[in-house]
């Protein structure tokens, strides 16, 4: 709180000093984000207000801006889209307050109903044009819904909007996961009467059954190489950790441990070792090892239970961790156990690292309700996926 | 020499006694609990087919209708209390050479989806072992887990939750 007043103050007396309405919000790490007006973007008919609210949405949830009213802040998005029937006029030019430089520009007409898309790319051009990041707007989650006991994949834009179901069959299933494009997912399915693994490439919805072990065949992760696929297999009597070769889909098994069960694998940024849940010490705690087998090194003793990592390209491993009766997500690196990120009186689970590297998708559990929030490490606040209906939960944040 | 002859027959008795007593024991030890290891039992890590086995008929009569394993939470002992449902199985599988087995492993709705995955098929896995150890050929029995995903009820308390620990036994012809 101190620290903030004193942000607070010194954002004012740096406003005051440099004679100029520079607004800029101190939030409590003291990340700045930057100021943008979108107000300028004169928006007439449905399509056209969708694709200003959507772009206003991106730009706030990227984290680097906040919607300011036009004459404030450092960008002003001004111009002219215009809903036409079938298409989408865009006229606009993104320009810095100060200097009145210029950004970028656009003058396109495309399909109307392309408007949020249109939105979402704009947004990651302005976020790379202003600023040089690689912005999330055009990425995307897939997750189950539960709807009324029908367990189905849907996919829905990063900001929880353009729901598309995948698969009808509403039969129990779990643990989605991307490859390393943004158009296939792994994930296990009860289809076949059996827990088994299968690929959906979600440009043509075919589906694939790739492994059918005796047993389980659940919680698949690719590796970053896309050459890989770690998962839990029990076909050689207990439920283990293996590799599995993607073409030649032959199997290594990484963990031996006969008595004890392993689940959840995480693959490191650079593919070689795993991250993974193991009962060894009779509770679920995380544990890593060699991704082509060896000795395993407990990474996880805070908190009753730690399940559910995934290991994020920066090298960070978010996960859920049990603590006083309550899942919280915290956060660790192969150094040992890291902060934890929530603490209220609601469950956590299931994180999946964006590929920014600072959001984290995950689902949160109250009275047996599920929903889909997006956490912002760097901030500690917390976005509510909205356009979900039904219980939700194992989210997957795309590459991008 | 009638006193020594029934002194052999004694001391044999009371050796008979003790090996078998030993060899019964040896079976159904359990070096975890209750719970028999899939490496303690006969045929020591005992690898399921290399084939899942096509289902065949489910069997529904009443003699295959036993009753499911119960569990404690995060647990997959197989408890004493719960030993003699096992028994009915082994007792079936054994009447019934042609019928074989997939233990159904379940479990309730708390914790993580993936780490329920697992523990269920740890659940049907130890009840396999009891089954492999009490004398049925462990290629007659296949696992299934269902994890949290197939509540026997579907409640929000501990009542509904002890029903969900479970391993169900399904049989086929």
């Amino acid at each position: 709180m101190k620290r903030m007043m004193a942000g607070v103050l010194i954002g004012l007396v740096a406003s005051v000093v440099m004679g100029q309405q520079v607004d800029v919000r101190i939030v409590k790490q003291g990340s700045l984000r930057k100021g943008i007006s979108v107000d300028g973007l004169a928006a007439s008919g449905g399509m056209a207000s969708l694709f200003r609210k959507t772009l206003e949405g991106d730009l706030g949830r990227s984290g680097y801006f906040e919607i300011v009213p036009s004459g404030r802040g450092m960008v002003s998005v001004a111009g002219n889209c215009q809903d036409l029937g079938g298409s989408l006029s865009l006229v606009c030019q993104v320009r810095g307050v100060a200097d009145n430089r210029v950004y970028l520009e656009k003058n396109t007409r495309q399909a109307s109903d392309t408007a949020r898309y249109q939105a979402h790319i704009l947004a990651d051009e302005i976020i790379k044009a202003v600023l040089g990041k690689t912005g999330l707007s055009g990425t995307r989650i897939v997750f189950i819904g539960n709807i009324g006991g029908r367990k189905n994949l849907y996919v829905c834009d990063a900001d929880g909007q353009g729901v598309q179901q995948i698969t009808r069959d509403g039969v129990p299933c779990l643990a989605p996961a991307w490859g390393r494009d943004a158009r296939t997912v792994f994930y296990t399915s009860f289809v076949g009467g059996y827990p088994d693994l299968y690929r959906i490439n979600l440009g043509n919805y075919s589906r694939t059954r790739l492994l059918s072990f005796p047993g389980v065949n659940v919680g698949a992760a690719i590796s970053p190489d896309g050459g890989r696929l770690a998962l839990t297999l029990s076909k050689d009597g207990n439920p283990d950790i293996y590799v599995v070769d993607a073409s030649s889909r032959q199997t290594t098994r990484v963990t031996r441990t006969p008595t004890c069960a392993e689940a959840s694998p995480s693959w490191s940024p650079n593919g070689q070792q795993l991250v993974y849940v193991s009962n060894k010490a009779r509770l679920p705690h995380l544990y890593i090892a060699s991704a082509s087998g060896g000795p395993e090194r407990r990474l996880t003793y805070q908190g009753s239970e730690n399940v559910e990592p995934d290991w994020g390209s920066d090298g960070r491993i978010v996960y859920s961790s049990k603590r006083g009766g309550r899942y919280q997500l915290c956060l660790a690196t192969t150094g040992g156990e890291g902060e934890q990120l929530t603490s209220d009186g609601y469950d956590h689970e299931d994180p999946s690292w964006a590929p920014d590297n600072r959001h984290v998708v995950y689902t949160k559990t109250g009275g047996y309700q599920s929903s889909l929030y997006v956490f912002d490490t760097e901030e500690k606040t917390e976005v509510k996926l909205t356009g979900l209906g039904g219980n939700c939960y194992s989210a997957s944040w795309s590459p991008r | 020499m009638r006193a020594e002859q029934w002194m052999r027959v004694a001391v044999m008795c009371v050796l008979c006694v003790a090996v078998f007593a030993g060899c019964r024991s040896k079976k159904n030890v359990a070096t975890n609990g209750d719970v028999l290891a899939p490496t303690d039992v006969a045929q020591g890590d005992v690898a399921m087919q290399g084939q899942r086995f096509g289902e065949g008929q489910r069997i529904t009569d009443p003699e295959a209708q036993i009753e499911t394993v119960k569990f404690a939470y995060d647990s997959y002992s197989v408890e004493k209390g719960e030993m003699a449902k096992v028994e009915k199985a082994a007792a079936f599988l054994k009447k019934y050479p042609e019928v074989h087995l997939v233990a159904e492993g379940n479990c309730d709705e708390r914790g993580s989806n993936e780490y329920n995955m697992t523990l269920g098929e740890q659940r049907a896995l130890a009840v396999r072992a009891c089954l492999v150890g009490m004398g049925v050929d462990g290629t007659r029995i296949q696992t299934r887990s269902f994890g949290e995903e197939k509540p026997a009820n579907p409640a929000h308390n501990d009542a509904a939750w002890a029903e969900n620990r479970r391993v169900e036994f399904a049989f086929f012809r």
